[in-house]
């Protein structure tokens, strides 16, 4: 096999992977907060990428629509949030597995009449033209989605990290009663884990859209492959889903090219069900000792 | 007696009634509605025992449909196989990939067995697509219905195999699920640490647990294929996965009835939704009642505002969709979203849930009245103390990163004895037990069960073993009753093989259980809370209850770790009474404590640690004046030649 087209198919499966990475990076957002995820984050990717699709259709450039789609997905991780986490939470029920799901099944089918069942080309202003680098193409337009992806989980890492607000956020996360003690409300931090992870999640819709297409079932698979991302990595491993991603992306462009398009999510879902079988807590995890 | 009658007769009418339908009515739609909910009635019996029992979500159940739907329909295009062979076959495939899928999901628990379970449902459906040369893709398999013994199956012969079927699992379910086996179910989705310290093993089980439900998804996978007699790998993707799933919730967990429930509403929906006229009325009548549960709620402050509101405001969106939605059907996700939304915040028990209490409430059903106590002389036999040695630990350590939490301990417990094992907190006491119990692995060093090395690193092979524990933080089976606590952990009464209890040849047994159950409980005073739920029970009887169900073990060696922990005085006194009457059953006892009144009470000999290593043992007096004891726990030096000595510790 020539070992050029394999490169390519890995550098371009890699760049893919990075999308995986950060939805998965807004599911440790939630999980270091509230040991919860929102299991209809596909959807709540699709219906982000479809309003912006609509902010677009209605003229606005793409980058005043880029912060009005981030903004809202904001709202509607925090609306999973509201209706779907704090409850279970206040219970101590897993109970949040269910409701997000049930209210991501509501999204897709709001997405699915407001916007149709069809796939819908995404316009964008950067070019799809590959340029040469290290004897492998890149579009630019891949180049865009890796720039955007480092580039939020940059800014929110360095948010946590440098305001207030962040490490309240980070206190929350390492223990939250502790830090329910020292002032800080857990569930307004709950909160903003969500709709940082919302925002993110719609920045994911809004990278790929250009390069998959718009509609109701866009982010089904994709979903899958965060989902292996974020276990496989660790749910609380921080940078450890950028590698994973890339690796996950990687390993799935060239499985579809040995074992036919077909299979492609047959590496990242058995990879995700060893991992959890051989070290749930991740790679990248930390090991939790049992306590009684 | 009465209430035995009451809920037999029920199922008969209604099982008779279905049966009958037939006959009645020559409709081959409604027929086919009512074949589905019997295949359907399978399905979510099956789903119950992982989501209601285990209490975990799976969402890989479609897969099993799926997988025995296509080994069925293989069974007779590839293999021209009967019937009832083929059935067999889907079963044994949901059995065997349910087992296997059990094994790396075992160690899981909520968001990560859910997704374990979620991979493997959308690996099946790449699987049925890719292996086209066997399953024909995306093509589809079509196939028909061999015939049985002869005769071909009409629609009704049909529907009446598949209620058959239905009628069987439902009885052979519910034998399983009123047996140690349900319990053990129940008890590993409350705590599977104390599941593996009462030596019922979460391992089995849980695998168990999940082949079985998985078995009736195969089942139910091949009753599918027969019915539509073409099949489609597309099917058995999300939306099926996920409308199962909430069948089971909107009917009711744990329970028959809420399957069957449920069953109907996922078959009765997709009609309900094409009558737009019929559609408004039911959103109507769930928004009243949505409306009067949730002020009812508010008024007597049962419920907080979100979980009163929040089902209003779901089906105040039904309503109003109602009107403004042309098509009702395009809108079937939204609206099934709706009303689960509803039902899983206002109603989490379920419809059935919510029935069940109205129903008991109108029938006024006295419980089944609980068989006399046994006699303690044959559950606990007094034993005679040798005082030779029982367990003997040899430089233990147990080291966690560079945590010396255990440093080099050799202690001997001697048969007969009541040894205490006091320290400062951090001083490792709650590690020792976790070492001995077999929680966590020592470091190194040597426990020595009568001479016997014990198995180190598993609480099962530990209690099996003759060791029973309670815990520190408590880990009672918070929705089993108290009594169903302690017959879980009962040691050597179960002996019924699984095709007795499926049967429901098993019932001797269980009364035994019960009666031996009761009289452990009567030895703490919990006789007449039996029935309470483990979890409504007060602090100080939890406490007592945790002790009751160790000694369901039966064991040579009892572990009490912190059992005054929290207790008010009161209690403190009738916990010392208890401890004395099991010592004097003959059964030895490592007691870790805090309340120096109880150690001083009760022990004969008391090692103290601190820092991981042992600081002085001896009799408790001659303990409580030890000047390194003092020291480690008032934390000054102790000058010697202070006259008269320093003074006792104060308890």
């Amino acid at each position: 096999m020539n070992p050029s087209i394999i490169g390519q198919m890995a550098v371009s499966g890699a760049l893919m992977g990075l999308v995986y990475a950060l939805i998965a990076y807004g599911f440790q957002l939630t999980y270091a907060t509230s040991k919860s995820i929102n299991f209809g984050q596909g959807e709540l990717v699709m219906i982000s990428a479809f309003f912006s699709l609509t902010l677009t259709n209605l003229g606005l450039p793409y980058w005043a629509m880029v912060p009005g789609g981030l903004l809202f997905g904001a709202v509607m991780g925090l609306v999973v949030e509201r209706a779907g986490v704090r409850l279970a939470l206040e219970q101590k029920s897993e109970g949040w597995i269910l409701l997000t799901i049930i209210i991501g099944l509501f999204f897709f089918s709001t997405a699915e009449n407001i916007w149709g069942r069809d796939d819908r080309p995404f316009p964008t202003p950067i070019s799809a033209d590959p340029i040469h680098i290290f004897g492998v193409d890149v579009t630019r337009l891949e180049l865009a989605v890796a720039v955007g992806v480092l580039g939020i989980m940059g800014l929110i890492e360095l948010f946590k990290r440098r305001t207030l607000l962040g490490k309240a956020f980070e206190a929350v996360s390492a223990d939250r009663d502790a830090a329910e003690l020292m002032g800080i409300s857990a569930t307004r931090t709950v909160m903003l884990s969500y709709g940082l992870s919302g925002a993110v999640a719609a920045l994911a819709g809004i990278l790929v859209s250009p390069i998959t297409t718009v509609g109701p079932t866009m982010a089904s698979a994709i979903i899958l492959k965060a989902f292996s991302v974020a276990v496989v990595a660790g749910l609380d491993s921080g940078f450890g889903v950028v590698l994973i991603g890339m690796f996950l992306g990687a390993l799935e462009s060239l499985s579809s090219f040995y074992l036919g398009s077909g299979w492609r999510e047959a590496p990242g879902l058995i990879l995700l069900i060893l991992a959890l079988a051989v070290r749930p807590t991740g790679v990248f995890g930390k090991a939790v000792i049992r306590k009684v | 007696m009465k209430r035995i009658l009451l809920l037999r007769g029920a199922e008969l009418i209604v099982f008779a009634f279905l049966a009958t339908i037939p006959l009645l009515v020559v409709n081959p739609y409604a027929l086919g509605l009512l074949t589905l909910l019997a295949i359907y009635g399978i399905l979510l019996i099956g789903l119950d025992v992982t989501v209601g029992y285990l209490g975990q979500v799976n969402l890989a159940h479609v897969a099993f449909l799926g997988l025995g739907a296509y080994t069925a329909g293989l069974a007779v295009t590839r293999f021209g196989l009967g019937m009832a062979p083929a059935l067999l076959a889907a079963m044994l495939v949901g059995l065997l990939l349910g087992g296997l899928l059990a094994l790396p999901a075992l160690r899981l628990e909520g968001p990560q067995f859910a997704l374990a379970t979620l991979s493997f449902a959308a690996l099946s459906t790449t699987a049925l697509n890719e292996l086209e040369g066997l399953t024909g893709g995306a093509q589809g398999l079509s196939l028909s219905r061999p015939p049985v013994w002869g005769h071909v199956l009409t629609p009704p012969l049909f529907y009446w195999l598949c209620m058959a079927l239905l009628a069987v699992v439902w009885m052979l379910m519910r034998n399983l699920l009123a047996s140690q086996w349900g319990r053990a179910f129940e008890a590993l989705r409350d705590s599977p640490i104390a599941t593996d310290a009462m030596g019922v093993g979460t391992y089995q089980h849980k695998v168990a647990a999940f082949a079985l439900g998985s078995s009736l998804g195969g089942l139910a996978g091949g009753l599918y294929a027969f019915n539509f007699q073409y099949l489609q790998p597309q099917s058995y993707t999300y939306d099926l996965m996920i409308i199962p799933l909430l069948g089971v919730v909107l009917g009711g967990r744990k329970s028959l009835w809420g399957a069957f429930v449920g069953a109907s509403v996922i078959v009765l929906l997709p009609n309900l939704l094409s009558n737009r006229h019929l559609f408004q009325i039911f959103s109507g009548l769930g928004f009243a009642m949505a409306l009067a549960a949730g002020l009812r709620g508010l008024v007597k402050k049962t419920t907080r505002p979100f979980q009163a509101l929040a089902p209003v405001v779901a089906m105040g969106m039904l309503v109003v969709g109602g009107f403004f939605v042309e098509n009702t059907e395009d809108w079937r996700k939204a609206i099934f979203a709706l009303m689960l939304f509803s039902v899983v915040v206002g109603l989490p028990e379920g419809l059935m849930g919510f029935l069940s209490i109205f129903l008991a409430k109108l029938f006024r059903v006295p419980q089944a009245p609980l068989p006399e106590p046994s006699d303690i002389e044959t559950i606990l036999p007094p034993r005679a103390a040798d005082g030779a040695p029982l367990l003997v630990l040899e430089d233990l350590k147990r080291y966690f990163g560079g945590v010396k939490a255990v440093d080099g301990l050799s202690m001997t417990i001697h048969s007969g004895s009541i040894h205490g094992l006091i320290g400062p907190n951090g001083s490792g006491k709650s590690t020792v037990v976790n070492v001995i119990s077999g929680l966590y692995t020592p470091s190194s060093g040597r426990i020595l069960l009568r001479g016997a090395v014990l198995p180190s690193g598993s609480l099962y092979q530990v209690s099996k073993s003759g060791v029973a524990r309670t815990f520190q933080n408590l880990q009672l089976f918070g929705e089993l009753t108290a009594l169903e606590n302690v017959m879980v952990a009962l040691k050597g009464v179960y002996r019924s093989p699984l095709p007795l209890v499926l049967l429901g040849l098993a019932r001797l047994e269980e009364r035994r259980a019960q009666a031996d159950a009761l009289c452990l409980l009567d030895r703490i005073g919990l006789k007449d809370q039996a029935l309470t739920k483990a979890k409504d029970l007060t602090y100080g009887a939890q406490r007592f209850l945790e002790v009751a169900r160790a000694l369901a073990r039966k064991p040579d060696l009892l572990i009490l770790d912190e059992p005054a922990a929290g207790l008010a005085h009161p209690d403190v006194v009738q916990l010392i009474e208890i401890i004395r009457r099991v010592h004097k059953r003959g059964i030895s006892i490592l007691l870790i404590e805090h309340h120096m009144d109880v150690v001083s009470e009760l022990c004969d000999t008391v090692t103290v640690l601190d820092g991981g290593k042992v600081i002085a043992e001896g009799p408790p007096e001659e303990v409580k004046r030890h000047p390194k004891v003092i020291e480690a726990y008032l934390g000054q030096p102790v000058q010697t030649e202070v006259p008269g000595g320093p003074e006792p510790l104060p308890a």
